[in-house]
Formats: structure tokens, C-alpha cells, sequence
């Protein structure tokens, strides 16, 4: 009645070789720009060509909608004189600082906000409230307290930011399976290893997502306190030309602005997050939304 | 492919888990329920033994308690083994790290060097023959091959002692959500390295011709409270006692009915 042993090895072997993972077709990169890089070409095209026939129709005055040709000029302007370079590098390393000093504090505070139950209980309900208020509410209690200084702008971009980052550092340990912490402890893993080797690693997707975010919400806090924020000694960021163009009534800088901040948003987000996300998940076999 | 663990041929051991009057009792009061209800059970090194029982009879619970997952309300555990492995329904690989890492990784809580690691990850993953995967990751693996993952690693875990106490592997249903024919080929393979390693196990199943194809030894638990029905050493006559081990199943559960 038994099989013998030797049938089950090749029945074994067989089943083996048709659960072997086919490699799948790999793209060429000509063939990836045409699927991802073409749409939204095509797409930014379509939009100015709109803005372009709107300005053509002269529905709106001169200095309410510019030519796309006079925003493109003042771009040029200031990239060529440098002054592009200057605005972006103050607002960058302001965002960037901000946002490392954000991750610093937002980790061990959400570690502790999903691992402890009595900090969960005091101020969970209250870090998740913080993220729905607007940073820009925090500029003038800011001004009051530390004056128009850098010591403002980064209280902002604090407050913006870690409550996204720790909120999803918590959500991604809330996901993590019982089953894995429990295997960790049936191989011998002690507290700390477990959160080294288990915790960590398999509540990094939520933690990523609380960075991606947590980013998106440092660079808004970042422009709303440069635009309210403006005195000689903090120099001239983004917000800063962004309310100099509004001063100056001058729309095409003011467009140029907003141009920038949107191409500093996208850029990041297309060069740091999205490949780290798509690395991330990827190895996990999660590509359905890739 | 040489034997792999150490075990106790020299050893003056004769029991590797010895359990008296294992007590466990969940919640309080009213509420209470008792899920195991005085069991004794001994398991001598390298023997191969099945608990059986339907749903409800606390085997899983019995299992935690001697992999110490959880603790008994009262009674005596005694393991003369080095530290249990265990294996869960589901493999529980962790999806971030490849085969060979998931291996790795019960080695690396024992302090096992990176080296090490490597070639003993490699050895037992050649063992449950999945040598040519090593660096493939979970989701890329058949619910078959990832249990076998899990057999790798478990068997990591157990057989790191140095101090030549005999291996304890502890095995929670492993095969009841794979396929019938998947099912067939691993429990073949966990013969094979029973046989090749040595090492005691204690098999928690439902299905009593897995018990009765696998255990040298079958173990009938009641349901609610779990207590030892009756036991079988199935060595000699496997086919003979599969019917009468179903009668006495039935009956623990038809018990129920009322």
C-alpha cells in the first residue's frame, strides 16, 4: 500500500521543478521610458498647451495669467544668474535638516507609542490630532516664542512632520503578523534581537510610508512658515520669493515659485522614495501596485 | 549527505520531555476553560511521536507549553534536550529575507558566526533538498518548498547546543494547509530526516492517517478538557491499527453531541 520511497523522491523533484519561479520577461529600458516615462510627458504637454490656449483667449488680465513663454523666461533668469541655485540650496538643507531631525526624534517616540501600552493610551489619540492640524497654525505661537529665526522655521517643519513619521512607524508594527514576533521567540530571540531582526524589518513598509509622508508634510510645513516668516536674516527660500513675487505683483515669478517647490516635491519623491519603496516591496513579493 | 545533528547514542538520557499532570487552565472563574487536564506523556530521545485529537483537545496548547511559548497552570515539564524547535501550521518565513537568510537567522540568536551560519544554512537546506533556492525569497517558493524552509530553520535552531543534549523538534499540524500530493512528498521527506537526524519529535495532527503514517508512537487526546485517551505504538502494524485508532477518535468526538 505504501508508495515506495523512491517514487515519492521523483514525484518530489517533479513538483519541485514546476513550483521553480519562471523569471519574468524583463523590460527593456526603452520599453520602460515609453510605459512611464511617455504619460506623463504627454500629460504636462496637454496641460500647457490648455494654459497656453487660455492665455491666447485672454479670458484673465496679463497679471493674473502669464504666458507660459514669460514664466519659462523668469525661470531662465534666475537659473542663469545663479539665484535659483541659492533659493533652492536655503529651502533644501532647511527641508532636509528638518526632516532628519524629525526622523530622529519620531522614531524612538513611535517605538514607544506601539510598544508601550500606557504611552499608547496618553498620547496616541493625541499625536494622531496633531497630524490633522495644519503646521502653518504652529507659525505664529512660533514667531512669539523664538522670533523671525531658523529656530521658527524648524519648530514648523517639527511639528509637520514627526507625527507622520512616528503615526506610521506604528501603524507598520501594528500590521506585523503575531506569528513572527512568536517564531523570533521559538528561535531564542531575546527582546532587543527581536526588534533588531523581527520588529523592525517587518513593520518597514508602514515605516516607509510614515516617511513618504512625513517628507510631503516637512516641505508644505517648510513653505507656509517661509511665506509668513520673512525677515533679512533668514534669508531667501522658496516661500520667500514665492511672497516676494506675490509683493512685487509680479505673477511670473509667482508661478516660477510654485513651479519649484512642485518640481523639489516630485523630485524627491521620484528619486529617493519611490526607488527605496519599490526595493522594498519588491522583495517582498507586494508588486501588485507597482 | 552525512548525519547532521548531534545526537545521543552516548548519552545516559533515556527521556528527552517528560510531562506529569500537565494542568492548563485559560481565563478565571466562571469563564474558566480547561484545556489540559493532568496529561503525562514521555518522549524518549529520537522517538517519533503523534498526538492526535480533534479540535479542542489542547494539543497545540500541550506543544506551546513544551516549546514554552506559554506556561502550564500547573504541573511538571521536564526537557532534557536542547532548546525545542518549533513549526507552525504556516512557515512563517519572514517575506524580507531569501531562504538561506531565514535559515540563518536561528543561528544568528544562538551567536553563531556569519561563516558558519552560511555553510550550516547551506547543509540543511540541502538536507530538505532545496540547495538550488537558497537565494530565492518566500514569495517566490511553493507552500511546499517554504515549509521545507521552515524545516530548515527549525532544525537550525534545535541543533546549535554544543553540549550534545539530543534535538527536540516540535511540530504544530506543518502540513495540514498544503495540497494532498505536496502533503504525500513532505511527510516522505520528514521520515527521511527523522531518520537521517535523529532528533525527537512530537507531531500535533488531526489526521490519523498522517499520525499513523509518520509516529513510531500515536498519542489520542480528548477534547475539552485534553486529557490521554489511549495510546499505540504504531511500529510494527500500521495498517491494522488505523481503523481502530478512527473508532476511538469517533468516539472522543461523538462524546460531544449532546
Amino acid at each position: 500500500m505504501a508508495t515506495p520511497p523512491d517514487t515519492l523522491d521523483k514525484v518530489g523533484a517533479g513538483l519541485d521543478a514546476l513550483d521553480v519561479p519562471v523569471e519574468a520577461h524583463k523590460a527593456s529600458l526603452w520599453q520602460r521610458f515609453l510605459k512611464t516615462g511617455v504619460p506623463p510627458i504627454i500629460a504636462f504637454a496637454l496641460l500647457l498647451g490648455v494654459w497656453q490656449g487660455l492665455w491666447a483667449s485672454a479670458i484673465l488680465p496679463e497679471f493674473q495669467l502669464p504666458a507660459p513663454v514669460n514664466v519659462w523666461n523668469e525661470l531662465v533668469r534666475s537659473i542663469s544668474t545663479g539665484e535659483a541655485f541659492g533659493i533652492l540650496w536655503t529651502s533644501l538643507h532647511r527641508a532636509v535638516l528638518g526632516f532628519l531631525a524629525a526622523v530622529l526624534i519620531a522614531t524612538p517616540l513611535g517605538l514607544l507609542i506601539a510598544k508601550v501600552r500606557v504611552v499608547r493610551a496618553a498620547i496616541g489619540s493625541l499625536l494622531t490630532g496633531l497630524q490633522s492640524l495644519p503646521s502653518v497654525a504652529w507659525v505664529p505661537a512660533a514667531i512669539l516664542w523664538f522670533g523671525v529665526t531658523p529656530s521658527t522655521i524648524y519648530f514648523v517643519v517639527l511639528m509637520g512632520s514627526v507625527p507622520s513619521i512616528a503615526n506610521g512607524l506604528v501603524a507598520g508594527i501594528d500590521q506585523i503578523p503575531p506569528l513572527l514576533p512568536r517564531v523570533g521567540r521559538a528561535l531564542g530571540a531575546g527582546r532587543l534581537a527581536s526588534a533588531r531582526h523581527i520588529l523592525l524589518p517587518a513593520a518597514l513598509p508602514g515605516y516607509l510610508a510614515g516617511l513618504k509622508q512625513g517628507w510631503a508634510f516637512s516641505w508644505r510645513s517648510l513653505m507656509a512658515a517661509e511665506i509668513i516668516a520673512t525677515s533679512p536674516q533668514l534669508g531667501v527660500g522658496l516661500g520667500q520669493y514665492l511672497h516676494n513675487g506675490s509683493s512685487l505683483n509680479d505673477i511670473n515669478m509667482v508661478i516660477a515659485a510654485i513651479f519649484l517647490i512642485l518640481l523639489v516635491g516630485i523630485g524627491i519623491e521620484l528619486l529617493l522614495f519611490r526607488p527605496l519603496e519599490r526595493a522594498v516591496l519588491r522583495a517582498r513579493g507586494l508588486t501588485g501596485a507597482l | 549527505m552525512t548525519a547532521t545533528l548531534e545526537t545521543t547514542s552516548l548519552s545516559t538520557v533515556d527521556t528527552a520531555v517528560e510531562l506529569s499532570g500537565i494542568r492548563k487552565v485559560f481565563g478565571h472563574g466562571n469563564s474558566a476553560v480547561v484545556a489540559l487536564d493532568g496529561v503525562d506523556l514521555k518522549v524518549k530521545p529520537g522517538e517519533f511521536v503523534c498526538l492526535l485529537g480533534a479540535s479542542g483537545c489542547g494539543k497545540s496548547t500541550l506543544l506551546n507549553i513544551v516549546a514554552g511559548l506559554d506556561g502550564a497552570t500547573s504541573g511538571s515539564l521536564e526537557l532534557n534536550t536542547s532548546r525545542p524547535a518549533v513549526m507552525f501550521q504556516e512557515p512563517a518565513l519572514m517575506p524580507w529575507l531569501t531562504a538561506s537568510r531565514n535559515v540563518e537567522l536561528a543561528l544568528r540568536f544562538a551567536g553563531v558566526g556569519r561563516l558558519a551560519r552560511r555553510r550550516r544554512a547551506q547543509e540543511l537546506l540541502e538536507l530538505v533538498r532545496l540547495g538550488d533556492v537558497a537565494d530565492k525569497r518566500p514569495h517566490e517558493l511553493s507552500g511546499g518548498m517554504r515549509q521545507r524552509v521552515a524545516l530548515a530553520r527549525a532544525l537550525a535552531s534545535t541543533t546549535v547546543s554544543a553540549d550534545g543534549s539530543p534535538a527536540l523538534l516540535l511540530m504544530d499540524e506543518p502540513f495540514a494547509a498544503l495540497d494532498a500530493i505536496t502533503r504525500d512528498v513532505l511527510q516522505a521527506e520528514l521520515i527521511r530526516v527523522w531518520e537521517t537526524t535523529n532528533t525527537a519529535i512530537i507531531f500535533v495532527t488531526h489526521d490519523v492517517r498522517e499520525a499513523v503514517r509518520l509516529g513510531q508512537r500515536v498519542v489520542l487526546l480528548s477534547s475539552r478538557p485534553g486529557r490521554v485517551v489511549r495510546e499505540w505504538d504504531v511500529t510494527d502494524s500500521r495498517d491494522e491499527v488505523l481503523d481502530e485508532i478512527n473508532t476511538h477518535l469517533r468516539e472522543v468526538i461523538s462524546g460531544h453531541a449532546s
